[in-house]
């Protein structure tokens, strides 16, 4: 089988040896900012540096910074309207950051203009960054006219060319492995929010993308739901998959994360192991919010 | 009721019901492909183009088609006579005949009245769903191919259907600018045998009968989209 290992030997190495050189000397570059994240170095598969994003006069984001290696898993943790949806968003710019530095496996996203006119200024990059950033949604976000396969063939076969045949041996496989290769052939609407988002999830996963990203993946969901999809982004995280994960689920943050950032009001406000930051917080606000409704 | 005629006329009538399909088949294929754009502009914009696509609805639907065959048919036909050496061009056979013009004024006007549902139907798709396209790594045309319009279709084709019926039903003003149609036929037949209800019932029956084929034919189509949706 070609499940497991496939996903970490095929696509990524080659390109992040090639890039390697390239992320050392675009870190030389960034010798005089002022604040880094912990943990730099080359081996940093997505690195988000000072990202700010404003709605017209509100500031959602006020530099944020955050750095993940392969096999990390960063949760990012926070009330509702702390940014930190927000803050996903702008990593494969379904929102446009107002400024800072994305950077994927060493290779930097280029804009172009600034403040609200700002945008990619190489279309082509963001469409294959993309491609590499596997995104979950809040609300699935399934293909309605497409069978749960074909949802997880589209990107494959579309975005990175790899033939029908070998697209749905993939699919199949994936399928399989989040326990939906029997409703492969149904559509989206006869399934329930627990295997929608299943699919989804295998649909991110097809892609072989370098970090996934989660968005309040079981938010959307009926409580004895939760369970099934938390299970299947467990097994992500045991298989080594990077992974940045904006959660309301805290005790599966505090089990899965190798990181745990707290945002508050777009700045972030705690961060470090889970272990940690659960058991020591250093801010008051934080431990406030772990211990009310959480 | 005298049907005594019928078998004289009844080549003409086979002549005139494939123009009629002709005029349709034209109008809905070349009226679609203006429609698509013209929905897809008013809600992506640019802006200047989403004033021009809709301009162009409100003029179209504002105004009774007949006026608009007649505009193009004895205001923009009688331009291209006057023009010098067309009359020599390869486009000439073309131009002195009435059919295009029929064409022209038919495919403006599903293009107008389309283009307005298309606007709906393509704002009526969750944006998630287009989010998600473009955060596979999706090109802007790929998200429209794949996802925007195949699911802007689908929530669309009973609306369609019964617009196409609708414009089936108009093709009779062709006659009007000597497009002998159908209609057309049935009209050569009253003046030249002074009967008055025989060619007009078999008139009817004969678009009784488009209408019942069209129906089934977007019926299959229908059903051949699979049921995403529980009913």
């Amino acid at each position: 089988m070609r499940s497991k290992g496939y996903a970490l030997s095929s696509y990524c190495c080659p390109v992040r040896i090639l890039l390697h050189s390239e992320a050392l000397a675009s870190l030389t570059a960034y010798g005089n900012m002022t604040e880094k994240p912990h943990s730099n170095g080359p081996s940093a598969t997505l690195e988000v540096q000072d990202l700010h994003k404003s709605f017209g006069e509100l500031e959602v984001l006020k530099g944020v910074s955050m750095t993940a290696r392969e096999g990390d898993v960063v949760s990012i943790i926070g009330s509702s309207g702390s940014g930190k949806s927000t803050f996903l968003r702008c990593i494969n710019l379904l929102e446009m950051p107002t400024s800072g530095s994305i950077r994927l496996s060493g290779e930097e996203l280029k804009f172009k203009g600034s403040g609200a006119k700002r945008m990619a200024a190489d279309k082509k990059q963001v469409t294959r960054l993309r491609s590499q950033l596997g995104m979950v949604f809040q609300s699935f976000n399934l293909w309605q006219h497409m069978s749960v396969l074909q949802n997880v063939m589209e990107g494959q076969v579309q975005v990175l060319g790899v033939p029908k045949a070998e697209a749905r041996e993939r699919a199949e496989s994936i399928l399989q492995r989040v326990g939906l290769y029997e409703k492969r052939d149904q559509y989206p609407a006869f399934l329930s929010g627990g295997q929608q988002q299943r699919a989804a999830i295998a649909r991110a996963v097809a892609m072989e993308p370098k970090v996934m990203l989660f968005d309040e993946p079981t938010s959307a969901l009926d409580p004895e739901l939760v369970g099934e999809v938390l299970k299947v982004i467990r097994g992500l995280a045991e298989e080594g998959r990077t992974m940045i994960l904006v959660t309301h689920e805290m005790k599966f943050a505090r089990d899965v994360s190798s990181e745990v950032v707290y945002l508050h009001e777009g700045r972030v406000e705690e961060r470090g192991a889970p272990g940690d930051v659960f058991n020591n917080p250093s801010s008051e606000r934080f431990a406030a919010f772990i211990q009310t409704d959480h | 009721m005298d049907w005594s005629w019928l078998p004289e006329y009844l080549p003409r009538f086979g002549e005139g019901l494939w123009l009629t399909i002709q005029l349709l088949f034209w109008s809905i294929l070349i009226g679609m492909s203006l429609a698509i754009p013209i929905g897809l502009v008013q809600v992506t914009g640019p802006r200047p183009l989403a004033w021009l696509a809709r301009g162009f609805t409100t003029v179209i639907r504002g105004t009774p088609l007949l006026i608009q065959l007649w505009l193009i048919y004895y205001g923009v036909g009688s331009l291209f006579p006057s023009m010098p050496g067309i009359r020599d061009s390869f486009l000439w056979p073309y131009l002195r005949e009435a059919f295009p013009y029929a064409v022209l004024a038919f495919s403006l006007s599903v293009a107008g009245y389309e283009g307005e549902i298309m606007r709906g139907a393509f704002r009526g798709v969750p944006k998630g769903e287009l989010e998600a396209a473009r955060a596979v790594g999706m090109t802007p045309f790929q998200v429209l191919r794949r996802v925007w319009l195949p699911r802007a279709l689908q929530n669309t084709f009973p609306t369609l259907t019964g617009e196409f019926i609708l414009t089936l039903k108009a093709t009779p003003l062709a006659a009007t600018i000597t497009v002998f149609e159908v209609y057309g036929i049935g009209s050569i037949v009253r003046q030249e045998t002074y009967k008055i209800y025989e060619p007009l019932l078999f008139v009817a029956a004969i678009y009784l009968c488009l209408t019942g084929v069209l129906v089934l034919g977007f019926r299959y189509l229908e059903n051949r989209i699979p049921k995403q949706t529980r009913s």
